[in-house]
């Protein structure tokens, strides 16, 4: 089998891969250290998606300030909602997904309302719109550069929670949020805390992510969608589950897709199946919130 | 819940379900749809939310636009236009449609998107004997004695730009479009114009390829087939945000140099806002284009753009169409304006003078037989538009 026709759908799955990462990573530190199960998670990317739609002017300095703006809205979006699920907070996952469920489903329609039923257009910044050659084929220039930028922004991710005491704090909650509060660290400061980053996190990515997945009201669900199968692959909390997680969903979604399309229809649902049904905790091993 | 408070609940929905009963038939009795004080009550059907918003928007603005035109007045008499939403589909559009039909009582139903909701809402029109001058979507029927469509038929604007294609495209075609009915019925209509016409497909097994919908977001994959493929040329069709990403994706990759034929949804109305330059130089077909020159296209243009942003679409037209074709209906019909006689007056209106071109219903199908336009996406001012560059076919019936 010839290789020179799928190099393309494999670059691209890993744009694509980083991307869900990216976005999936808020939901990640929601439900393992929070135990939150924030449906609401693909409006706050869908806010970053607005913002760069409505912000961007194909300068390098619009993608600056959609950036600041995007992270601003989605953060307070994401610490909104800790202060809706305030009072909830105790009860099961099913109140909480109800109260989330509630705030996508209004966010959505408030999102519509102010900026129209249409997908609006997202000018990247000109340097990057256009297309280059990749081992011979032309690939577009701007999810080249996107891959960069997702890494780095993964490995960041990675040293903030392994290395500086915030992160610590969100793994010592992970594994025994009691402990925690005993030693005086309230538990609804963490939640709010953890929150809002993961607002921030979906707003970068929407933001950054929008000439990819553009904003429009089909997107907070496609998101939240592509996110909850890469948080049930990774194996619920796990950074590094996450991200081979968010990688495969690449894969499968691109080069999955180009070689054999007949099944494009369920090929991320059977994956999903196969992988739960061979090692029901996901990708990750044992190792939990690293 | 305690027992007593089941209970309760229970008997409150007993007793609303008595009232909704009773309530029926009191409103079963609201005298004739069109009086003899000279109005006319009119229903207007369209999403005007969920997915298809956009269009739905359109086709209600179109019909009010000629209404305004003509002093509010079709036939001669006052219209009274009740405009109700057809949401997403069949499951929010057939209740719609009851209380227009049912407590409304009016006496021409308009509008509706999609072609599901139609077929749904089709057997409330046969019992309720009420005619249907429908605006946009056309599904297979058996029955058309009370249907009648002023757009198209599905499958048309491929068979119309099948021979255009065979005779402009040196080499093989590859088609490729959404897997759903909308989308068969497009694709199908130009392969096998196209096959007639002599034209191969590019498609490794001779078959169109059809992409997940909506699920589909990301075409590259579909692109490094369509590459590996050796293809001369690509028709396809796709219509809301699937075509905004379709457009945006093949400008920056490798096929960005093969031609692109599509369906002229691909690039009306609103996604060629979202889809800017990434749309240039694109061809497609459709019964439409808001820089024909007639008179009736200038009037509708500029009257159109004193209200509106941009220029009209092909929804819009077919909208101001409808109620062309209801205005010499009601009028044909006379004074006693009931719903049979201005159905059996839409079988006799012959040409229709509009913004497209004239055309008229075929006897047949009851959709018009119509001229149909190869566009190009060019620069227009500071705006991109669909600019006409030739005819194509007439097709219809």
């Amino acid at each position: 089998m010839p290789v020179d026709p799928y190099v393309v759908p494999a670059v691209d799955g890993v744009a694509y891969g980083l991307l869900v990462f990216v976005a999936a990573s808020g939901l990640v530190l929601c439900f393992g250290v929070a135990g939150i199960l924030n449906l609401a998670h693909g409006t706050l990317f869908a806010i970053g998606g607005y913002t760069a739609a409505a912000l961007l002017d194909g300068g390098w300095a619009s993608l600056a300030l959609a950036l600041a703006v995007g992270v601003l809205a989605a953060t307070a979006a994401g610490a909104l909602v800790a202060v809706l699920l305030t009072r909830v907070a105790a009860a099961g996952h099913l109140t909480q997904a109800l109260v989330t469920f509630g705030v996508a489903l209004a966010g959505g329609s408030l999102l519509v309302a102010a900026f129209g039923p249409d997908d609006p257009p997202v000018r990247v910044p000109a340097a990057l719109d256009g297309s280059v050659a990749v081992a011979g084929h032309r690939y577009a220039a701007y999810r080249l550069v996107f891959i960069l930028v997702a890494a780095v922004l993964a490995g960041l991710l990675h040293l903030v929670v392994r290395r500086t005491r915030a992160g610590m704090l969100v793994r010592a909650a992970v594994d025994d949020a009691e402990m925690v509060a005993t030693l005086g660290v309230s538990p609804a400061v963490v939640r709010f805390g953890v929150l809002a980053a993961a607002g921030a996190l979906a707003g970068a990515a929407g933001v950054l992510g929008a000439p990819i997945i553009g904003p429009g009201p089909g997107t907070a669900d496609a998101v939240l969608l592509l996110s909850l199968v890469v948080v049930v692959l990774g194996g619920l909390g796990s950074m590094t589950g996450t991200l081979l997680a968010a990688l495969a969903v690449g894969q499968i979604q691109t080069l999955g897709v180009a070689l054999v399309p007949s099944a494009a229809p369920f090929l991320l649902f059977a994956a999903m199946a196969v992988v739960l049904a061979v090692r029901a905790r996901g990708l990750a091993t044992a190792r939990r919130a690293t | 819940m305690s027992l007593t408070l089941t209970r309760r609940s229970r008997a409150r929905t007993a007793a609303l379900l008595a009232l909704v009963l009773l309530a029926a038939p009191a409103c079963a009795d609201d005298g004739p749809a069109a009086g003899p004080g000279g109005t006319v009550k009119i229903g207007l059907l369209a999403s005007l939310s969920g997915t298809y918003q956009s269009v739905g928007k359109d086709i209600r603005d179109g019909f009010q636009l000629y209404l305004s035109a003509h002093d509010g007045k079709l036939g001669g008499r006052t219209v009274e236009l009740v405009v109700a939403d057809e949401g997403n589909g069949a499951a929010t559009a057939v209740p719609a449609a009851t209380k227009l039909l049912k407590q409304d009582r009016v006496a021409a139903l308009t509008g509706i998107v999609g072609g599901g909701s139609v077929a749904a809402v089709q057997p409330l029109l046969t019992e309720s004997k009420v005619p249907f001058v429908g605006s946009n979507g056309r599904p297979e029927l058996k029955d058309v004695s009370r249907v009648w469509h002023t757009s198209y038929l599905s499958d048309e604007p491929g068979e119309a730009i099948a021979a255009h294609v065979r005779e402009d495209v040196k080499g093989s075609v590859y088609a490729i479009g959404p897997d759903y009915q909308g989308g068969w019925d497009e694709l199908r209509g130009f392969t096998e114009a196209y096959a007639k016409a002599g034209g191969k497909l590019a498609n490794p097994d001779g078959k169109t390829t059809f992409t997940p919908f909506p699920a589909t977001t990301n075409f590259t994959p579909y692109f490094a087939r369509i590459k590996a493929s050796g293809a001369d040329a690509v028709y396809t069709f796709y219509a809301g945000s699937a075509a905004v990403d379709f457009v945006k994706q093949y400008a920056r990759s490798e096929i960005r140099d093969v031609p692109l034929y599509a369906a002229g949804f691909l690039t009306e109305g609103g996604v060629l806002d979202a889809q800017g330059d990434a749309a240039r130089d694109i061809y497609s077909v459709l019964n439409y284009s808001p820089d024909l020159d007639n008179a009736e296209n200038r009037a509708f243009v500029a009257a159109w753009k004193a209200e509106h942003d941009g220029s009209p679409t092909t929804y819009a037209m077919a909208s101001y169409d409808a109620a062309a074709v209801l205005d010499r209906a009601i009028a044909a019909a006379g004074d006693d304006a009931t719903p049979e006689r201005i159905n059996a007056a839409i079988g006799q209106l012959g040409q229709i003078a509009s913004p497209r071109g004239t055309w008229q219903f075929s006897p047949t199908t009851h959709a018009p037989v119509q001229k149909w336009y190869l566009r190009q996406v060019r620069p227009d001012g500071r705006a991109l538009s669909n600019t006409v560059v030739g005819d194509l076919a007439t097709v219809g019936g």
